[in-house]
Formats: structure tokens, C-alpha cells, sequence
């Protein structure tokens, strides 16, 4: 039988009929897909690797809350978001709900892109009132709030207890005393201090932590500064940071060759005990939790930058956040997911699993015990943003990465570093 | 005399067909149609459009954008970083051009013999060719581990050399020569399949009867193998030189140009100028201008290197 129905010649009619016949399957299936998918697929949603364990946390609890609501979720790590992102942004094809830096500073930053007409403004939601004033910069551009990040980032020493128990040291408070723990745990065989400065974002870790004492601590309106064009990196305690940075180096408090070491790399240094401290954010403290045999070994504490314990402030910047694509066809499904992210208890949940301090909360937080000794610091107003939060371009950040490889590799010096940064500082926009 | 019948009068001559000059008749040139236009349609129309971004002050996103004529061409010419990345970039190309073909080129002559196991070296020759790029360098940046105990550095301990351990990677002054190494080594048996398609066509005639004329293998290879290698060389040198001036992806995934910028090549930057500083003008700029400078190198290329074929 089958022979003969493939020999059979094929009229144009019946070639027709079947396009039809194929039409209509396709129509159909269609149909079966955007009814059982509660909307054809679901939200889209592309979150920052660093946030996975709280923005899938309170997607799994709407979902449960809310039985239709389907989403399709991936993740992209923090190198990535710049050009996959980017790349579906310039395509008109985004995500419906996708990661986005607070502040300005980055190509992925909430400025540039609300700047650009490509995110939807939330400010019609409730939770937008609480934002903290000190805050408001990151979450929202012209007055108008453009990204729902669930609150704070320590940046600090990660550091290995047992490590530190060896050499029979303490956490140190000032910067004279940081020295001694270093000395003493190099002595002990220890490193002092992991640095994994081949991957760009952790060159400028030391120097975050060291600012906002050297800087901040003296110049609270630096910023307003830079950007009214009265102050310049070069002329400021930018350049007693990067002295100090390198005196690290030049004391031999790394690991050999930071600039052939990657993050990985460091991480389990720490993590195994080789290495004593990492200068990192509090969100990738999972990460090193699990490079290490328990994860009670590790603590945090602020790196101290100066000798006066006054002035030693700490970075403190507003974790990546989610925005909605200004041209999503499920807007009004993605501001009711973000609505209930934004209530004390989801946010608290999800500020716990990346160990960050929530944005607000109802009567006391619930943090990860490690930053505790930070949280002084946060209520004592002696915290700064991330310094590139209110940067006026995308240029700067990179600038800084590759003059302090440049710094480590004995290429530059501090002032031409600086000088760098400065040109970089003055571009458009 | 019977008159002879008048030939029948020949049939109308058909129209004239244009034929080949190898002879066959040439398809009519509307057969070429829906490859051209699926060619316009996914190469020429997005490859203009982009080009027409190099005049705007496209940041990449968004509808904002506006004419700035010829400034980002001039940026260009004042931009350390891109002059910086076209020298790396001329260095990386000459010493890959030099040495993945040199390498190429012995690996050819020597699988080329009549030993049982040459199939299997020409294979494992070949082999880091099919690996991807990404692959091979996340691999290499395992070799290049600069802790003393680990990867290239151990090997180099054990052998009682530990005096020559390096930061294969994060030295400023090293890390483009290890990457280039990297891309030679991945490359070579590349450049070896083609050297070996070359050698192949050398008559044995040849060879056999230098041979009987007293010619020693130096001899024979000067001026018998060489001059007829030369349609290999060409080909060789010219997918080197273009493969090298537009290297990217063992850079990104190896040292994302640096530490600091020492490892930048034009494709670099103009990737990071589109996609980390959110520069799409200007970074179309440099693209067209690394497109036209590549097409340039191999025009010139090309012609020098056939008019040696045809005086070989």
C-alpha cells in the first residue's frame, strides 16, 4: 500500500489540502500553547547568576501562591549580562523581567538603559515610597523608580577562621593591624591575602574597600564633586588607596602572580585554609562556603583602610536588580510578581539567600550571621555605594580594571592609573 | 547527371548559448538568484545597516541616535587603546603567520612519509583543529596556572627547570606571546592538511629523477617541493593572516585582553567598546576599518603571492 501512495501523483489541489491541513495544525498548537501556558510560555525572566538562590526562591513561592502563573527562567553570570543581555536588548527581543545594575556606571547599569527608553517605571508601586533616601540614586533616575533590587551588599574580608586560629591572629580593626595579621600569617606559611585579579571585576574589590575610608570618610560629597568637576581621582585619597593596594603587593601579602590568578581560583584558596582572606562582596559568600571542607570556617569583616577606627566606612552598594522590559507583552503579570517581591517578608527571604542586608524590613532583619559585624556601620551612616553606582559612564569601571592589572603587572603608576581613570570619568555619556 | 538533391537547408541555428570557457553550457544566471538573495538578505543588508551605525552615536540599545559624521573616525585615530591593540594585533599576526605555517609545514613533511603510524600522527596532528576555540583556551588556562605546583609551571619544576616558571598569563609582557602559542598549537594541523594536500601533488617523477641527478634532500625540497607548494602557501598564509588579524575568542576567554590592556587586539576592542562601554557607533567604526584593513593585507597578499605561483 505504501508504494503506491508515494508513487501517486500529487495534484495541486491535494498539495494545497495539505498546506491547509498543516496550517491548521499549527494554528491549533498554537492555541494549545498559550492556553496551557497560562500566556505562550510564561515570563521570561533572565536574573544575574549572583541573585539565582533569591529571585528563584520567590519565583517558586508566587508560583505557588499563584498556580497559572508559569515563567521560564535562566541566568546569566555577571560578565555575560553585558553582552547576551545587551545583545536581546538591541534585537527587541528582551526578556520580560531581566537583571539590571542599579545606579549608572555600567552598560547594564538602570540609567543607561532607562536612559534608552527600555525600562518600565515602577513607581506606581507602593513599596517605591521606603526606598531609604541614601538609596534613591540606585533604584531610580528623574524621580522615577526603574528596578527592584531586595537591598545591600557588604564588601569586606572573607576570611578562614582556622587560618587565622594557626597563626594565633584577630580580626583586625585598623590598617596598622591588618598589616600584623598579614605578617604573622605569611610567617605561619599562610597567604595572607587571595587575589585573583585575572578576572577583571576582582581587581577592584581592594580598592572599593579601601575608599570609602581613604575618601568618603573625609569627603562624604565626593561624588557631587566629581560630577560638578571639582574634584578629580587623581587629586584624592583615591591615590592613598592604590598606594596601599600595592604596598599589599609589595609586601608580599598575595598569592604569587595575582594577575594570572583567577577568581576560582582565589575562592578555593580561601576556602581549603592555603590562603587566610579574600577581599569580596558578601553575595558570592556562597560560593566560598563551598570551597571550604564546613562553612562555618569562614567570617566576614570590614577591611579596615586607615588607622583612626572612625573613619573606616565600608562599601555598602544595592545588590543587582530585576527591571521590566519597557516593551513586554506581560508587563502587568511581571508588576505583580515584582509587587510581591518588594513585601518585607519575600524580600527578607531573598535578601537571606544571597546574604545581603534587606532593603527594609518589618521589626529586625533576618541576615546571615557573618554580617553582623557590618551592620553597625550600615545603621552608623558610615556606608558608601559602590563607587561606580554614580559613575557618569560605562567607561570608568573598565578603566579601573585594567589600570590596577596594570598596577600589579608594574606597568603604571599610581598617578598616570588615576589620570587614566580621570580621562575616563570626563567622557559623554 | 541527376542533380544532387540540394542539401536540406540547416535547421534554424538554435540562439547562441553562452558556454563555458571549460566547456559545458553556463546555467542561466537566474539560477544564482536564491542564493543571492538569501545571501542579501542575511549578509549584505545586516553588514550595510551595521556600517551605517559607525556614523551615529548608537549606544547600542535603544531608539536614541544621531549623525556625528566622521568623529568616531577621528576618535579612532586619537585612541591609545585602539593604537595599542592594532600593535598587538600586527605582532600576533606575524608570529602566528610565521610559525603556525613554519610548524605546519614540518608536521606536513614529516607525516608525509610512507611509516605505518602516519595516519595516526596526521590524525593527532590534527586533532586540537576540531576542539572549539573556547575549549582549547579554557584548557590552556589550566596549562598556564601560575601557582608554582600546577600545570606548566609543575612540568617545568620536575624537569629541574623551575628557574624558567612563569605567569604564563598575567605578565604584561609574556601573555600575548602564551595565547599566540595557544592559537599555534590549536592552528598548525590545520595548516599541516593543506601543506600535505600540496605535497601530495608533487609528481614523484620529479624527486626520482633530481635523485638520479645527484640531488640531496635539501636540494629536492628548494627546487622541486617548494616552488610547487607555493598554491598551499598562498592559501595557508593568506587564512593565517586573516585568522590572526581578527583573533577574538581565545583573547576573551583566556585574558579578556589584559592585565590591563596588553593583550587587546582590534577585535577586542571593538567588542568591549560595543558591549562593556555601550559604544555601538564608534565601535562599528573600528570594525569597518578592521574590515577594510584585512581586506587590504589580503589584497595585497594575494597578489604578491600569485604572481610567485606563476613564476614558480
Amino acid at each position: 500500500m505504501a508504494p503506491e501512495m508515494i508513487s501517486a501523483p500529487v495534484s495541486r489541489r491535494r498539495v494545497l489540502q495539505l498546506l491547509g491541513g498543516a496550517l491548521a495544525a499549527g494554528t491549533l498548537a498554537a492555541c494549545g500553547d498559550s492556553s496551557g501556558g497560562g500566556g505562550g510560555g510564561g515570563l521570561k525572566v533572565i536574573g544575574a547568576g549572583s541573585q539565582e538562590a533569591g529571585l528563584r526562591k520567590a519565583l517558586d513561592e508566587y508560583k505557588l501562591q499563584n498556580g497559572s502563573f508559569e515563567f521560564n527562567l535562566s541566568f546569566s553570570p555577571a560578565d555575560q549580562l553585558q553582552t547576551s543581555l545587551r545583545a536581546q536588548l538591541a534585537a527587541g527581543n528582551a526578556p520580560d523581567l531581566h537583571a539590571v545594575y542599579p545606579g549608572n556606571g555600567s552598560a547594564m547599569s538602570m540609567v543607561q538603559l532607562s536612559k534608552a527608553g527600555l525600562l518600565a517605571d515602577l513607581s506606581d508601586q507602593s513599596w517605591t515610597q521606603k526606598i531609604p533616601s541614601g538609596f534613591k540614586g540606585a533604584y531610580q533616575q528623574d524621580g522615577k523608580t526603574y528596578i527592584f533590587s531586595p537591598g545591600t551588599s557588604v564588601l569586606g574580608a572573607i576570611y578562614n577562621k582556622k587560618a587565622f586560629a594557626q597563626a594565633g591572629v584577630g580580626v583586625p580593626t585598623t590598617w596598622s593591624e591588618l598589616l600584623a595579621v598579614c605578617e604573622a600569617l605569611k610567617k605561619k606559611g599562610i597567604v595572607p591575602l587571595a587575589l585573583g585579579a585575572q578576572t577583571p571585576w576582582v581587581t577592584q574589590l581592594i580598592d572599593y574597600a579601601l575608599v570609602p575610608g581613604t575618601v568618603y570618610a573625609q569627603q562624604p560629597d565626593f561624588d557631587d564633586k566629581m560630577a560638578a568637576g571639582s574634584a578629580t581621582f587623581a587629586g584624592s585619597g583615591w591615590a592613598d588607596a592604590m598606594e596601599k593596594y600595592l604596598e599589599l603587593q609589595r609586601r608580599g601579602y598575595f598569592n604569587d602572580n595575582p594577575n594570572g590568578t583567577t577568581y576560582e581560583q582565589a575562592t578555593s584558596m580561601v576556602g581549603t585554609g592555603k590562603a587566610a582572606m579574600a577581599v569580596q562582596v558578601s553575595a558570592v559568600l556562597q560560593a566560598y562556603r563551598e570551597a571550604a571542607p564546613s562553612p562555618d570556617d569562614l567570617g566576614m569583616f570590614p577591611f579596615p583602610a586607615t588607622d583612626n577606627v572612625a573613619d573606616n566606612w565600608i562599601p555598602g552598594g544595592i545588590v543587582v536588580g530585576i527591571a521590566i522590559s519597557a516593551k513586554s507583552k506581560k508587563a502587568d503579570e511581571a508588576r505583580k510578581f515584582v509587587e510581591f517581591c518588594a513585601t518585607p517578608a519575600t524580600m527578607n527571604a531573598w535578601a537571606e539567600a544571597v546574604a545581603c542586608v534587606p532593603l527594609y524590613a518589618e521589626g529586625e532583619a533576618k541576615v546571615d550571621p557573618v554580617l553582623k559585624p557590618f551592620l553597625p556601620n550600615l545603621a552608623g551612616n558610615k556606608a558608601v555605594p559602590f563607587m561606580d553606582q554614580r559613575w557618569p559612564n560605562a567607561e570608568v569601571q573598565p578603566t579601573h580594571f585594567a589600570v590596577v592589572q596594570e598596577l600589579l603587572g608594574g606597568r603604571t603608576t599610581v598617578d598616570a592609573a588615576l589620570k587614566k581613570m580621570d580621562e575616563a570619568y570626563r567622557k559623554t555619556a | 547527371m541527376t542533380a544532387v538533391a540540394a542539401p536540406p537547408a540547416p535547421p534554424e541555428a538554435p540562439p547562441v548559448r553562452r558556454v563555458r570557457r571549460g566547456g559545458g553550457l553556463a546555467p542561466p544566471w537566474w539560477f544564482a538568484v536564491p542564493a543571492l538573495a538569501v545571501y542579501a538578505l542575511v549578509m549584505l543588508y545586516p553588514s550595510i545597516a551595521g556600517a551605517a551605525s559607525a556614523f551615529t552615536d548608537w549606544s547600542g540599545v535603544g531608539e536614541q541616535r544621531s549623525f556625528v559624521g566622521l568623529d568616531n573616525f577621528q576618535q579612532l585615530l586619537q585612541d591609545d587603546q585602539a593604537l595599542g591593540a592594532l600593535r598587538s594585533t600586527l605582532l600576533l599576526t606575524v608570529a602566528i603567520v610565521v610559525v603556525q605555517n613554519g610548524l605546519g609545514l614540518l608536521l606536513a613533511l614529516g607525516v608525509h612519509t610512507t611509516i605505518k603510524s602516519r595516519m595516526l600522527l596526521r590524525v593527532i596532528f590534527f586533532a586540537p583543529v576540531v576542539v572549539s576555540p573556547v575549549m582549547v583556551s579554557f584548557l590552556w588556562k589550566y596549562v598556564y596556572n601560575p601557582a608554582p605546583d600546577a600545570g606548566l609551571n609543575a612540568v617545568l619544576g620536575a624537569l629541574g627547570l623551575g628557574s624558567l616558571r612563569q605567569d604564563w598569563l598575567g605578565d604584561p609582557s609574556l601573555a600575548i606571546w602564551s595565547v599566540a602559542f595557544t592559537v599555534i598549537w590549536q592552528c598548525a594541523g590545520y595548516s599541516m592538511v593543506i601543506f600535505l594536500a600540496g605535497l601530495e601533488g608533487v609528481p614523484k617523477e620529479l624527486h626520482e629523477s633530481a635523485m638520479v641527478d645527484g640531488a640531496g634532500t635539501v636540494a629536492r625540497f628548494r627546487h622541486i617541493t617548494w616552488p610547487l607548494l607555493a598554491p598551499a602557501v598562498t592559501i595557508n598564509v593568506m587564512l593565517s593572516t586573516v585568522g590572526g588579524l581578527t583573533l577574538f575568542t581565545q583573547i576573551i576567554a583566556m585574558t579578556n585582553g589584559g592585565p590591563g590592556y596588553a593583550t587587546d587586539t582590534l577585535s577586542t576592542v571593538l567588542y568591549k567598546q560595543a558591549f562593556v562601554f555601550g559604544k555601538f557607533g564608534y565601535s562599528t567604526a573600528v570594525a569597518l576599518v578592521l574590515a577594510l584593513f584585512v581586506a587590504a593585507v589580503s589584497f595585497v597578499q594575494i597578489a604578491y603571492l600569485r604572481s610567485r605561483e606563476t613564476t614558480a
